[in-house]
């Protein structure tokens, strides 16, 4: 890089601020929930004005299985966070090792929720179909709802999964150490931001009756 | 293994959290999850109540993921001030939604 004047920055080239990357992911993070927080704000809307219809429509929902996924996610939360813990003792082995765990379980989730939502379709409650042209009008609301809120959930599971097989990769390859940690560290705030919406979705979805 | 509680305000991530507060967070997180389901099961006919519960379970499992999976108790203050601003801020939307929709 030259400069007419001739001048050189005393920062040359050493761009790294791990304080500034957290504080960006976590920047991000809040336009995440707000993003969620807009759903939220409509299903609060429409379950205000069709309590019963939401009611009986949630009791269609598998409460098992949206049990397992959730301590699935939860547990998947702590094995990220111990690979954080094992990269920032320098132990690069156990940090991958628990970083392949959380990608392994967040498959077992996707998983999880293509039985679920396979089954809601065979019953034909997905939006569109004839058996949801029919339904009285607040069940299929809750049933767009229900898919419009788990799939954007499992975009980011997705995003989740793909973001921290990144850093699998960059750890192998040395790039992240004991020193330098960020991406990791904003892998995991990630994946925590993942499983935190999960948390409002399941007993929104699931258990309110 | 270090722990530096005392200084929660520390500028860079110097706290490293033990394998073992890892897995009591998760413990306590499961037994707030069973806690949740069997109030939905066995509470069915407590409508309103199982509501807030509920959602009060689910907000004391939401700190605790922020707090110790997500190290918001060892950063600097900053980022739990963010955060209420944040959720201040939803819960202000959410209030006055309410407001108007119950008020027609």
């Amino acid at each position: 890089m030259e400069h007419a004047t001739g001048l050189v920055l005393p920062n040359s080239g050493h761009n790294r601020d791990a304080e500034a990357s957290k504080m960006g992911m976590w920047l991000f993070l809040f336009t995440e929930l707000l993003l969620f927080g807009g759903l939220f704000l409509v299903y609060m809307v429409y379950r205000m004005l069709n309590a019963e219809a939401f009611l009986l429509a949630s009791f269609e929902l598998n409460i098992a299985l949206g049990t397992i996924n959730t301590v699935v996610l939860l547990v998947s939360s702590m094995t990220i966070a111990m690979a954080i813990t094992a990269i920032q003792k320098g132990d690069r082995k156990t940090s991958v090792l628990l970083l392949y765990v959380t990608v392994a379980l967040s498959l077992v989730f996707m998983v999880i929720k293509f039985f679920e939502w396979s089954a809601k379709i065979n019953y034909g409650y997905f939006p569109g179909m004839e058996v949801y042209q029919n339904l009285p009008a607040g069940e299929s609301l809750f049933f767009f709802l229900y898919f419009f809120m788990t799939s954007l959930h499992a975009l980011h599971v997705i995003i989740g999964a793909v973001f921290i097989a990144v850093v699998i990769y960059r750890t192998n390859k040395g790039f992240v150490t004991a020193e330098k940690y960020t991406l990791t560290e904003n892998a995991g705030l990630y994946w925590h931001l993942v499983d935190l919406i999960w948390i409002f979705l399941f007993p929104l979805l699931y258990l309110i009756h | 293994m270090e722990h530096k509680n005392e200084q929660p305000n520390e500028a860079q991530g110097h706290h490293i959290s033990s394998y073992k507060e890892h897995f009591s967070t998760l413990a306590a997180l499961l037994l707030l999850t069973v806690l949740t389901v069997a109030v939905s099961v066995f509470g069915a006919d407590l409508r309103s109540l199982s509501v807030a519960t509920a959602l009060l379970i689910a907000t004391i499992k939401a700190l605790v993921v922020a707090y110790y999976f997500m190290h918001l108790k060892y950063e600097h203050k900053l980022y739990r001030w963010l955060l209420l601003v944040v959720v201040l801020l939803f819960v202000l939307f959410l209030v006055v939604t309410s407001i108007e929709y119950l008020n027609r």
